[in-house]
């Protein structure tokens, strides 16, 4: 292979390949740092509570004056709902189901303090929880209820209650350790249950329990029947920046959290952008592609003769191509280790920034930027293998 | 290999011309004939008649002829790739006209890259082929630094690091002494013999003096 390798490295042009290596190196590298910069952005905007976050609503009626003097609850009627279900940008829609039972939980904390209060439950479609949690289900000879809190909850008692009062941040970790009493009245019917929080929800904003111990609950201890009254929808939109929603929205005089819309909105423009920053990544490595194949056909051209009589003394073309493809994949190999480790140090610098501003983002790992980068590798050398080979072939049927 | 058939074969460009004397006085062309292996052929031609043209045909190497070459009766058309390398390593060695030499590399290296690729002949034989031929000073000059007619006998022990069934030579001592291209033809025909091969040697007037079992008009 070493006389081989002496004969064909003759005419291998340096600046060529390092124009190659450069432009390869940019392309990759913008692009795995586009993949990367998007998974870190979308930590961001996701917080730990979503494995892979799709753009929710939750949309009710406005409360107006007199509806709050009349007592004329905001509730969504059937024609209104299937009207909303049909718009085009709705993907999924579910509502919040709320109970129709009273419902006191209190806590001890063994001789230290203890602490009552009413409160609430709602529920919602287990698709629409944003919380991964296994011990988010309800068996109805078991007691055991699973709550999710809203997160602002957690940033409440830690960064208000917590700090004038002196007393100790609690962690998600700590709060999932305390088991709460809680008794539900109604119908008649009084029930005892240990509720445990199962985690913070960004996405919705009430205290909620499964949809499974909601049916079952409020059958039980229901006092009145709440299952037709809808007040508050959640649906999943593809497109939250469509103007339709907001358009739909207003039409209808229905309200959503306008902050989200607003984060929707710098998802989807970031979105857009590391498209772009990734196609122009594309474009580069594609032109470096063209670069590559451009030099290697040359020196192919160039030692035409070489590659000839080496197949005429008995080469098979497959031995007399590899020294070039094995030349191609080192320099795509070395491309990808190269930017791998460029993207690494430019994402340490940022990272950091990040988490001045989000200390609570999870930090995502890197695999999804290096398995861009070694698909695109592994497309890049196929092709590289196949273009070289072709020409080496095109030599071999050479006909005069 | 035992035999190489060429049946009623002539390159294309002389399909216009195919009632000239040239072609109907030739032995080769649109005629049916074999080559046996353990013979040893003549084939003699004036310059130009198409003697590499056939060597180029019958290694596989061009395909612009009419008519079939086949070995041992296979199609050498329908042959593959895979096999058509095998046949270049095992079965026929060739020695060009234009030796086919690589210009870059030594006239030791020129022989080893055919003999690393076929692993057949010992560096001991090598060396002393080189000896023989009175070019052992020269084994690690570049080609491109040597005179035609040693470049012929490098060109030579290339040939014969492969096993092969047929050895065409083609006008193998043109730029050779008497001498050299007796010790040259010593070489050869050992080794032909030691392999039970067949050779071929083309010839435009010059050749070696050798007992040739047939003489071929082109």
């Amino acid at each position: 292979m070493n006389l081989v390798w002496k004969l064909l490295r003759q005419h291998i042009s340096i600046p060529q390949f390092a124009g190659f290596f450069l432009a390869n190196l940019v392309g990759m590298l913008i692009i795995m740092l586009g993949v990367q910069f998007y998974n870190d952005t979308q930590a961001i905007y996701n917080g730990e509570d979503s494995f892979m976050r799709n753009d929710y609503f939750i949309i009710n009626k406005t409360i107006g004056t007199i509806s709050g003097i009349t007592g004329k609850s905001e509730t969504f009627t059937e024609d209104e709902i299937n009207e909303l279900k049909s718009q085009p940008f709705v993907k999924k829609m579910g509502w919040f189901t709320s109970s129709a039972f009273q419902v006191r939980a209190s806590f001890n904390i063994e001789d230290f303090s203890s602490f009552s209060t009413e409160m609430f439950f709602e529920s919602v479609p287990d698709e629409f929880v944003d919380v991964m949690s296994e011990k988010w289900f309800f068996e109805e000879d078991n007691t055991d209820i699973p709550i999710i809190l809203p997160r602002n909850y957690l940033d409440l008692y830690n960064f208000g209650y917590a700090q004038s009062q002196n007393l100790p941040q609690l962690s998600e970790g700590l709060f999932g350790a305390i088991s709460l009493d809680i008794t539900i009245s109604g119908n008649g019917e009084t029930g005892k249950f240990h509720g445990n929080i199962v985690g913070f929800s960004s996405r919705l904003n009430t205290i909620l329990v499964p949809e499974q111990f909601m049916k079952w609950a409020n059958d039980k201890y229901g006092s009145t029947d709440v299952s037709s009254t809808i007040s508050r929808i959640i649906m999943e939109v593809d497109n939250p920046a469509d103007e339709n929603i907001t358009q739909y929205l207003q039409d209808n005089n229905y309200e959503t959290d306008q902050s989200k819309l607003d984060a929707s909105k710098t998802t989807f423009l970031l979105k857009m952008i590391v498209g772009i920053v990734t196609s122009v990544g594309l474009v580069i490595c594609i032109l470096a592609f063209y670069i590559l194949m451009l030099s290697v056909l040359l020196l192919v051209e160039k030692n035409n003769t070489k590659l000839e009589n080496l197949l005429v003394i008995g080469y098979s073309p497959a031995k007399v191509a590899m020294p070039y493809q094995l030349l191609t994949i080192g320099l795509n190999i070395t491309v990808l280790i190269l930017s791998s480790i460029l993207l690494i140090i430019i994402r340490n610098e940022y990272i950091n920034l990040f988490e001045n501003f989000f200390p609570n983002m999870d930090i995502p790992s890197l695999w999804q930027s290096l398995v861009a980068g070694t698909i695109l590798l592994v497309i890049v050398s196929i092709l590289n293998i196949i273009a070289i080979r072709t020409k080496i072939m095109s030599i071999w049927k050479k006909k005069d | 290999m035992n035999n190489i058939n060429l049946k009623y074969i002539l390159p294309r460009v002389s399909s216009s011309v195919r009632n000239t004397e040239q072609i109907t006085q030739s032995d080769v062309w649109l005629k049916d004939i074999q080559f046996e292996r353990g013979q040893l052929y003549l084939l003699e031609a004036c310059s130009g008649t198409g003697k590499s043209s056939l060597c180029s045909y019958i290694y596989g190497y061009r395909q612009d002829y009419e008519g079939q070459i086949t070995f041992d009766g296979k199609d050498i058309s329908h042959i593959s790739t895979k096999e058509l390398v095998n046949v270049r390593k095992q079965e026929l060695s060739i020695l060009w006209q234009e030796l086919r030499l690589f210009p870059e590399l030594t006239a030791m290296e020129n022989v080893i890259i055919k003999n690393k690729l076929t692993s057949y002949q010992p560096q001991r034989q090598i060396d002393e082929w080189f000896e023989m031929l009175g070019i052992a000073d020269r084994k690690n000059y570049k080609i491109g630094r040597m005179s035609f007619g040693q470049q012929q006998r490098v060109a030579m022990i290339r040939a014969l690091c492969q096993p092969f069934s047929f050895l065409f030579a083609d006008e193998p001592i043109s730029h050779l002494d008497a001498n050299n291209s007796q010790i040259m033809a010593k070489i050869m025909m050992e080794e032909a013999h030691k392999q039970g091969a067949g050779v071929i040697i083309t010839s435009i007037g010059k050749h070696m003096s050798l007992d040739y079992d047939k003489a071929i008009h082109l």
